[in-house]
């Protein structure tokens, strides 16, 4: 039975609750600003570089635009033209594909197999190491202009493969040719790719391949069960940004194109260069059809996050996360 | 005080004028008197001039100063059409704009990139059919909108290595393409490997400038639209017949050994180097236009050569004579901060005769004035009066020029790579998908 | 290691290895080494190419020699006379010197608030911020360039450096990863001594993050130092404002006759800044690439 001296600390107690309540709920309300405080330069960047410009470029695909005059209103067309009428737009959708289907998986296997070199190397890792690593750190630019140099009809290259009796491909000239000798460009670059590799190589637990060997299994066994698995991770990630970076290959396309002569069309030769982005440039940035760069790329946005849907969706199948994370 | 007043009246007047509506083409624009004191102003101007030919221009252009005290000019070389374009989309263009691209003239006036030249021209009481023959109108002028003129022109033609010819016991250039194509064989030289070392004419488009399908199409008089502006490349037959041609040239060397040789000279780039082909002595004939007189002389180039007209189509000798005409275009662009001051240097750009003829000598351009086609000098000079006679022959002409600039000549290059390379089978079916993908590419705009 | 193999080493050990066994353990390595060798050859065979190159004289540059007589070391010179080559470098190290600042600014209390702290909208945020890693920059550049028009800053570097003074999602996601190994007692015990966030921020957090920083600055400073195709749009017009990879690749196109000897000099000279760095900070990278692979 509660008496006088106990209701008033009940109160008390029932007071002071609220009290830490009140408190507490001011003090979430607290961090809670202090939060976001700490993530204003986030906000107004994402508000006004991602936000606005995406709102802004999806009206504009539906316009006619040419910064000149005022935007004009024109539906649908511009995604009709796109995929009825565009002479172009299929030859960019093929040249794409080619340097996902093609170059994206060389380039994974290069990587692997760069650092499955390493991992054998005892003496010396440092040096291989940082000679492999080198070539990324070159710019693009440069490297495109090194390459365009090395690989002229008339270049070393060819007169190496002269020498040797073997055919001299015509390279940046020969539409056949450009894209694999892009390839090159791109093997060249594989050190950041190959140390990804490499630390995840010499992740894997030395008593699985012991145990693989007890069994009986062969080097080429043991690497597809043993060593597959276990940097399905890390292959994951690299096809998965190897594809978005193919989606948006531009500058050593472009820079090998115009660099045997300025007038050249963005894609010379015969259109084997024109990737996806490089005909948006063209139609967007020399021909200033803003809206239909604009159309141009909210499919190319769409296409990308259906590929990397896709993408992840299939990993499940073939990924395997030794933490078992997801 | 009065300079001030001037200005005042000036902009003001430019204010009544650009915000009483839009279309008023017919309306007076203010203009600069040009005897009057002005403040010191200094104009840039954009051109895509590069090495000699800069040098020469900017010198030129120092007489604008002596005629009118208060302006300076800067001239920036090496500006092309997508830079300036760039420029006026960006708020920043040059005063004075100046392109090698009259293809991309139908757009600037449809845009209006390029300011609509018609109210100054009438401002200053510039007559235009007194000052300017004819046929440039063609090719700086869209559906009524006169948004640029010709600074000097161009006109191309066939060069020669005499010693080459005469070496094979030819006398005479060829006139007919038919002819050029038996000599080409003649005067082509191998080397033991079987590559090779003298070429008698470089049939390979996407080679050098000059050279190009549409460059080509001048000796067969192929047309590229009709009125309606739909292509005819498959109505018209001579496109046919000049592709045939054309690939026969090049299969009869064979294209393996064409495009080896060509990276060997140092590919398209070479083209305005001191390496180039011809001036080399590695080329026996070519096709180029008037200026390649001036850099032959400006690159020291040991060859001896004569110039004529190029050959055409033996079945119509008529045309001889003619070829591509038009060239070099300059404009005010849209958004220039001193337009009356800028069409005072235009003007003096492409009517002042001493202007003209000054860097018509040194650059070795055809002058795009009555006035100044009387020049002396150049009519007198052998080796370039062929190019004259090439610009007053009345079927001499630019390739139409559409809203869509070079698209159609982009396409067109495209196909021609894969045509001279054997990969189109069925010329007709090629040429109408070409047709196909420049009419889609028009309905774009 | 475990128990079992380190007693199956020390057994080995203690065992004489046969000859064959010794044999094949020297052609293996020897082997090794020479696809090792090989590769390396290959990766550091078109530096060769480009530096002997930059040694020519024109007219060298495309015949069959593959080693330059006379060398021509003036061609360095030379690029710094034909072109403003002082000029461009001073815009490249700019832009990177400027973004990298930028980014550290922004990015480290984002990537605090989205590592350390409690608050509602977090897991949210975190895949807002990782969305626009998926985000093709071709969506934004459009409307963006039209911005940027009407701001006038078109021909200048400001469209490039100030949108990364307010973040930048992949090293708003490295440095949150990093933040999140850093064990929580060290920021309760800093609360319970009373400091504010910033305060837990700039003197606990900071000084132990100091390797991600500096991978994150590094990484910053390269990718502007190679951005070609942004430099392009928004300061391609104005050549005062061109970066070196803009000037670069507008200079073979500029003296309408591609000069090889020099184009090579002119690369040579671009790619050196950064190989320098790249030797003076080769574990910085080394870690911080790994950092964003192996983590997922």
């Amino acid at each position: 039975m509660a008496t006088t001296a106990e209701r008033p600390a009940a109160a008390l107690e029932q007071a002071s609750t609220a009290a830490r309540r009140r408190r507490r709920r001011r003090a979430a309300r607290h961090r809670q600003l202090v939060a976001l405080a700490f993530m204003s330069p986030w906000i107004i960047g994402f508000c006004a570089f991602y936000v606005y410009p995406m709102i802004s470029s999806l009206y504009f695909s539906f316009t006619k635009y040419d910064i000149l005059s005022q935007p004009k209103w024109v539906g649908l067309a511009n995604y009709r033209f796109m995929f009825t009428s565009d002479p172009l737009f299929w030859v960019a959708i093929r040249n794409t594909l080619w340097i996902i289907a093609i170059m994206v998986p060389l380039q994974v296997l290069f990587g692997i197999v760069t650092a499955t070199v390493l991992t054998r190397i005892k003496r010396g890792l440092p040096f291989y190491r940082t000679v492999f690593f080198l070539p990324t750190m070159v710019p693009l630019v440069a490297a495109a202009l090194g390459f365009i140099y090395i690989l002229n009809p008339a270049g070393p290259v060819n007169r190496v493969l002269g020498v040797l009796h073997l055919p001299e491909p015509l390279w940046f000239v020969d539409p056949r040719w450009t894209k694999p000798g892009l390839t090159l460009i791109g093997l060249w670059g594989i050190g950041q790719v190959m140390i990804i590799f490499l630390a995840s190589l010499l992740d894997v637990p030395r008593q699985l391949y012991e145990a693989a060997e007890l069994e009986g299994a062969r080097p080429w066994q043991q690497f597809r069960y043993v060593t597959l698995p276990m940097i399905s991770p890390v292959i994951f990630f690299s096809v998965l940004i190897g594809m978005i970076q193919g989606f948006q290959y531009f500058t050593q396309a472009f820079v090998v194109s115009k660099a045997g002569d300025r007038t050249n069309e963005v894609g010379y030769p015969q259109d084997s260069l024109l990737f996806y982005t490089s005909r948006l440039y063209q139609q967007g940035f020399e021909g200033f059809h803003m809206g239909y760069a604009a159309a141009m790329s909210w499919v190319m946005f769409v296409v990308i996050m259906a590929c990397t849907v896709g993408l992840i969706r299939t990993s499940r199948r073939w990924v395997h996360y030794q933490g078992g994370f997801r | 005080m009065r300079r001030r007043l001037i200005g005042l009246l000036a902009l003001a007047l430019l204010a009544a004028a650009c915000t009483a509506g839009g279309g008023g083409s017919d309306k007076p624009a203010a203009t600069v008197d040009p005897n009057a004191n002005h403040a010191p102003l200094t104009l840039t101007v954009w051109s895509d001039f590069s090495a000699r030919e800069l040098g020469v221009v900017t010198a030129g252009l120092k007489m604008a100063t002596q005629k009118y005290p208060w302006m300076t000019v800067k001239h920036v070389g090496s500006k092309n059409d997508q830079d300036i374009q760039r420029a006026v989309n960006g708020g920043t263009p040059p005063d004075v704009a100046i392109s090698f691209t009259p293809d991309n003239a139908a757009r600037y006036c449809d845009t209006g990139a390029w300011q609509d030249l018609n109210p100054y021209l009438q401002s200053s009481k510039v007559d235009k059919a007194k000052v300017w023959p004819e046929g440039v109108f063609s090719y700086t002028s869209f559906e009524g909108k006169q948004c640029a003129l010709p600074m000097l022109t161009d006109a191309y033609g066939l060069y020669y290595n005499t010693d080459l010819l005469k070496k094979h016991g030819i006398s005479a250039p060829p006139k007919t393409t038919a002819e050029l194509a038996d000599m080409a064989k003649k005067l082509t030289e191998y080397n033991p490997d079987g590559s090779i070392k003298v070429a008698g004419f470089m049939p390979l488009v996407g080679f050098y400038g000059s050279t190009t399908a549409n460059t080509l199409s001048h000796a067969y008089g192929a047309k590229w639209y009709d009125e309606n502006l739909k292509p005819t490349l498959t109505s018209d037959p001579n496109w046919t017949k000049m592709f045939t041609w054309q690939k026969a040239m090049v299969d009869a060397v064979g294209y393996d050994k064409l495009q080896r040789f060509a990276a060997k000279l140092g590919g398209a780039n070479s083209e305005f180097s001191a390496q180039n082909g011809f001036e080399t002595g590695k080329i026996a004939m070519m096709m180029d236009g008037e200026w390649r007189n001036a850099f032959i002389e400006g690159d020291k180039s040991k060859v001896n050569y004569a110039t004529a007209p190029f050959p055409v189509d033996p079945d119509q000798p008529g045309l001889y004579g003619s070829g591509q005409i038009g060239g070099t275009i300059g404009g005010v662009p849209k958004g220039v901060k001193h337009p009356a001051e800028s069409w005072l240097l235009l003007q003096f750009m492409t009517t002042d005769n001493t202007y003209l003829t000054t860097i018509a000598h040194g650059l070795k351009n055809v002058p795009s004035t009555f006035e100044s086609l009387k020049d002396q000098q150049l009519q007198n000079d052998p080796r370039f009066k062929p190019f004259l006679d090439v610009f007053a022959n009345q079927q001499s002409t630019f390739k139409p020029i559409t809203p869509i600039g070079q698209t159609d000549t982009d396409l067109m290059n495209t196909f021609t790579q894969k045509w001279q390379a054997g990969k189109v089978p069925d010329l007709q079916a090629g040429l109408k998908q070409v047709e196909d993908q420049i009419a889609k590419q028009l309905q774009l705009g | 290691m475990s128990a079992t193999t380190a007693a199956g080493a020390a057994a080995r050990a203690r065992r004489p290895v046969p000859p064959e066994i010794r044999r094949r353990r020297l052609l293996l390595s020897v082997a090794n080494h020479s696809v090792a060798i090989a590769l390396s050859i290959a990766f550091l065979l078109p530096f060769l190419f480009i530096l002997a190159t930059s040694l020519m004289t024109n007219q060298q540059a495309l015949s069959p020699n593959i080693w330059p007589h006379p060398f021509v070391w003036s061609n360095y010179k030379t690029v710094f006379e034909s072109f403003p080559f002082v000029r461009y470098t001073l815009n490249t190290v700019t832009y990177a010197g400027l973004a990298t600042v930028g980014v550290l600014l922004s990015c480290v209390p984002v990537a605090y608030a989205l590592s350390r702290l409690q608050w509602r909208g977090r897991q949210a945020a975190f895949i807002l911020v990782l969305s626009t890693l998926m985000l093709p920059p071709q969506v934004t550049i459009v409307p963006l360039y039209v911005i940027f028009v009407r701001l006038g800053w078109i021909g200048s570097l400001k469209p490039l450096i100030i949108p990364l003074f307010f973040g930048d999602a992949f090293t708003i996601f490295l440095l949150r990863q990093f933040f999140m190994t850093i064990p929580q007692e060290l920021s309760d015990a800093a609360r319970v001594d009373g400091a504010s966030e910033l305060q837990i921020l700039l003197r606990v957090i900071v000084p132990l993050a100091k390797p991600a920083l500096a991978a994150v600055a590094l990484f910053q400073f390269l990718y502007s130092w190679n951005d070609f195709f942004s430099p392009l749009l928004y300061a391609g017009n104005n050549p005062d404002s061109w970066t070196l990879a803009v000037a670069l690749q507008q200079f073979t196109t500029l003296s309408r006759g591609v000069l090889w000897n020099l184009q090579m000099a002119a690369s040579l000279l671009f790619m050196l800044p950064v190989i320098v760095i790249f030797f003076f900070a080769q574990k910085v990278f080394v870690e911080g690439v790994t950092l964003t692979g192996v983590k997922g």
